[in-house]
């Protein structure tokens, strides 16, 4: 009896369930507005990239709407963006969820991607099974590109741009100075992998020696490696470790006393956090460049001014912030293209991109990543100096020298 | 009368999506039901069983790897959530029983040690994510998947409902009560516990096989997560661990407060539901179903109270 009380009791609780998820909302008429969402972290462990993220976002979209918004030929007046920013808990099932709840109630015409690889993957596949274009960067695996997804935009430098920027860099260093032997510390994750089949490719095709250690997504003791890079005699070193791993990796080079001349981590010596853990010990580490607040490119100087005016406590402004920022004008300008509010014709239009953004020129290629400038950046006394493309350094790369001279 | 009722209520759920177009109110169904499953899962070996695992994270992931790897192959939907359940008891049979000789917190401690080595594991032996091929991509119909959920969440209640009160149960529930005085009374403690273990690991299996053929693209490793773990503990303790009632109450709870939270209060959302859970750890210890349990049929002879 008691049994049958209980399994009724649970049956009930499906009912009670429908009954509180049943919609009470009712279509829309004209529009006055453009929905655009984005599931984000707000909270969790990506939090921190999330927050710059979400701060390009509506930075851009503060901007657009203050200059007007986006004229739409279809209804023949100009519609501001509202942006509809829900957070994930850094948790990718959640980041499902609530894209379908922007798509399915808030009913947006276009998503904005998240933070990281692990929550954008889950993010861009609801947008390809709901056919709703979708903007997104911080996700630099190229795989993601390679299925055929015909919704799916990033406007990033990916692995491959990661990796041709190293080599371009490499090359640009006087012959006698070039470093001959290149280490690559593989994470053995997908993203470190890719790289590293670039890295090989490019290396072979540039003749430069290469030496490869493998390490764990987890791994916190880089010492065995480290020892093998130094008795190998590599002078370049590649890796993307995360940012905790990036700052024991230095410690560690500097107690067993290894100094490549050009080191490159790529995520791992992005942020300001970076050198307020090791000082001038970050000193000659190349960080990702993907967007840098002195970039020259036309909006980039009205980003910097109002994020810093609205967060005047921030020393550095966070590299996603950028590219988030890019994201909106983006789309803003496919909508105009579009002249519609239809999902398939934004599409279409994103897909004949071509323009300058606050991170440089893009431009969208059918069968495989943007065309985009990737920058790197080196840590030089507290600040971070763009040293690739040569065409909007600000600064020479500088090569580091032993730990006993500096 | 009871009959009636569940009735009444399988007919609403079957009618829901007929009615609710937006897939959103779907997928909150789904992950009610995925929720309850894999809490359901943790209640038979640490509700009933009293064996605390953390190590259901394992059981979970090698569960939807199973089921993706099957359905991908070609398999359809049904038989690859089976081979998700199936795959899920074979392996962890095979690694967790070793850990079955550990009691009390070691036991606890062994299964996380278990899921973190499958979460390792699984992160440098498989990474990158797993797409679903286009031609999958095509059929795919979330509807389709939320009446295959919504059913195995059904079926879920009603074989924990049968297994609580049949003799295999009643056994279970004697070696979560005194191991010794159990085993005095002629019960096989060793067999009993790879039994709840099986059973456990086939619930589990089908929770993961669920995510499997629910999400589109994913990192390998995420159903290894030690959140899977986590979370049916949590679930099963807000809605009230040993009883059939307890991991619904509980997923309900969980899903739709937090997602109702998470929408309204914006960041704040994490400190709030963490807090309710913290008030209902500490005035209802037994659970929702038993706050419940005690208004609904009050007195001492109601079912929490026989726990």
């Amino acid at each position: 009896m008691r049994n049958a009380i209980d399994v009724k009791g649970c049956f009930l609780l499906f009912l009670f369930a429908c009954l509180c998820l049943t919609p009470c909302f009712a279509a829309g008429a004209s529009p006055e507005f453009i929905p655009v969402g984005a599931v984000v972290p707000l909270t969790g462990r990506m939090a921190a990239g999330g927050k710059d993220v979400k701060a390009g976002y509506e930075l851009a979209v503060h901007h657009i709407n203050a200059d007007g918004g986006i004229f739409v030929k279809e209804l023949n007046k100009k519609l501001p963006l509202k942006l509809i920013i829900l957070d994930d808990e850094s948790d990718p099932v959640k980041t499902a969820s609530r894209l379908e709840k922007l798509y399915s109630v808030d009913k947006v015409l276009v998503y904005l991607g998240g933070f990281s690889s692990e929550l954008n993957v889950a993010g861009m596949s609801i947008a390809e099974k709901n056919k709703t274009p979708w903007l997104g960067v911080t996700i630099a695996v190229e795989s993601a590109l390679k299925r055929g997804f015909k919704y799916i935009f990033i406007p990033f430098g990916m692995s491959g741009a990661q990796t041709k920027a190293f080599f371009d860099l490499l090359d640009s260093i006087p012959k006698e100075q070039r470093p001959k032997k290149i280490a690559n510390f593989e994470l053995q994750a997908d993203w470190g992998l890719e790289c590293g089949e670039h890295v090989a490719k490019m290396a072979k095709e540039r003749g430069y020696e290469l030496m490869v250690e493998k390490y764990a997504a987890g791994t916190k003791d880089f010492s065995s490696m480290i020892l093998a890079a130094k008795a190998a005699q590599a002078e370049a070193l590649f890796s993307v470790p995360t940012p905790p791993q990036s700052i024991g990796l230095i410690k560690q080079m500097k107690e067993l006393d290894y100094a490549p001349k050009v080191t490159l981590f790529v995520r791992g010596a992005d942020f300001w956090t970076y050198w307020q853990a090791l000082g001038a010990d970050a000193n000659y580490v190349m960080s990702d460049g993907n967007w840098d607040e002195k970039m020259p490119y036309p909006g980039n100087e009205r980003l910097v001014k109002d994020y810093l005016a609205k967060f005047p406590e921030v020393k550095s402004i966070g590299m996603p912030v950028g590219p988030s920022y890019a994201s909106v004008q983006i789309l803003a300008k496919a909508i105009e293209k579009a002249g519609s509010l239809d999902r398939e014709k934004i599409r279409n239009a994103l897909v004949t991109t071509d323009m300058v953004t606050v991170k440089g020129p893009v431009k969208f290629r059918q069968d495989g990543p943007a065309e985009v400038i990737f920058g790197l950046r080196q840590w030089q006394n507290g600040k971070q100096q763009i040293v690739w493309p040569p065409d909007i350094a600000t600064s020479k790369v500088l090569l580091a020298p032993p730990w006993s001279k500096r | 009368m009871g009959i009636g009722i569940s009735c009444l209520i399988t007919l609403a759920l079957l009618l829901f999506p007929l009615f609710v177009k937006e897939e959103y109110y779907l997928n909150l169904i789904f992950l009610v039901s995925l929720y309850s499953i894999l809490s359901h899962s943790w209640n038979v070996f640490g509700g009933l069983c009293g064996q605390i695992s953390l190590g259901h994270a394992a059981f979970f992931g090698v569960g939807a790897l199973s089921c993706r790897y099957a359905w991908i192959a070609g398999a359809p939907l049904p038989a690859a959530l089976l081979m998700g359940g199936i795959g899920s008891v074979l392996v962890t049979c095979l690694v967790g029983i070793p850990t079955l000789k550990l009691r009390s917190h070691y036991f606890a401690i062994g299964t996380l040690a278990m899921a973190m080595i499958a979460l390792i594991t699984v992160q440098n032996q498989l990474p990158g994510v797993n797409f679903l091929p286009p031609e999958l991509m095509a059929g795919y119909s979330v509807i389709s998947r939320y009446y295959i959920c919504v059913g195995v969440g059904l079926a879920a209640i009603l074989f924990v409902g049968a297994l609580k009160h049949s003799k295999i149960g009643l056994a279970m529930i004697s070696i979560r009560e005194d191991e010794d005085a159990a085993e005095a009374i002629g019960i096989n403690i060793f067999r009993y516990k790879v039994v709840a273990m099986a059973i456990s690991a086939f619930l589990a299996g089908l929770a993961g096989g669920l995510f499997a053929i629910y999400y589109v693209s994913f990192y390998r490793y995420i159903p290894f997560e030690l959140t899977w773990s986590f979370d049916p503990l949590l679930i099963t303790f807000i809605g009230g661990s040993g009883t059939v009632l307890g991991p619904v109450l509980g997923s309900l709870c969980y899903v739709i407060l937090r997602e109702t939270f998470a929408l309204s209060m914006g960041q704040l959302s994490v400190i709030i539901f963490g807090a309710v859970f913290i008030l209902i750890v500490l005035f209802f210890p037994k659970g929702l179903s038993g706050l419940i349990d005690k208004l609904h049929a009050g007195g001492p002879d109601s079912e929490t109270e026989k726990q």
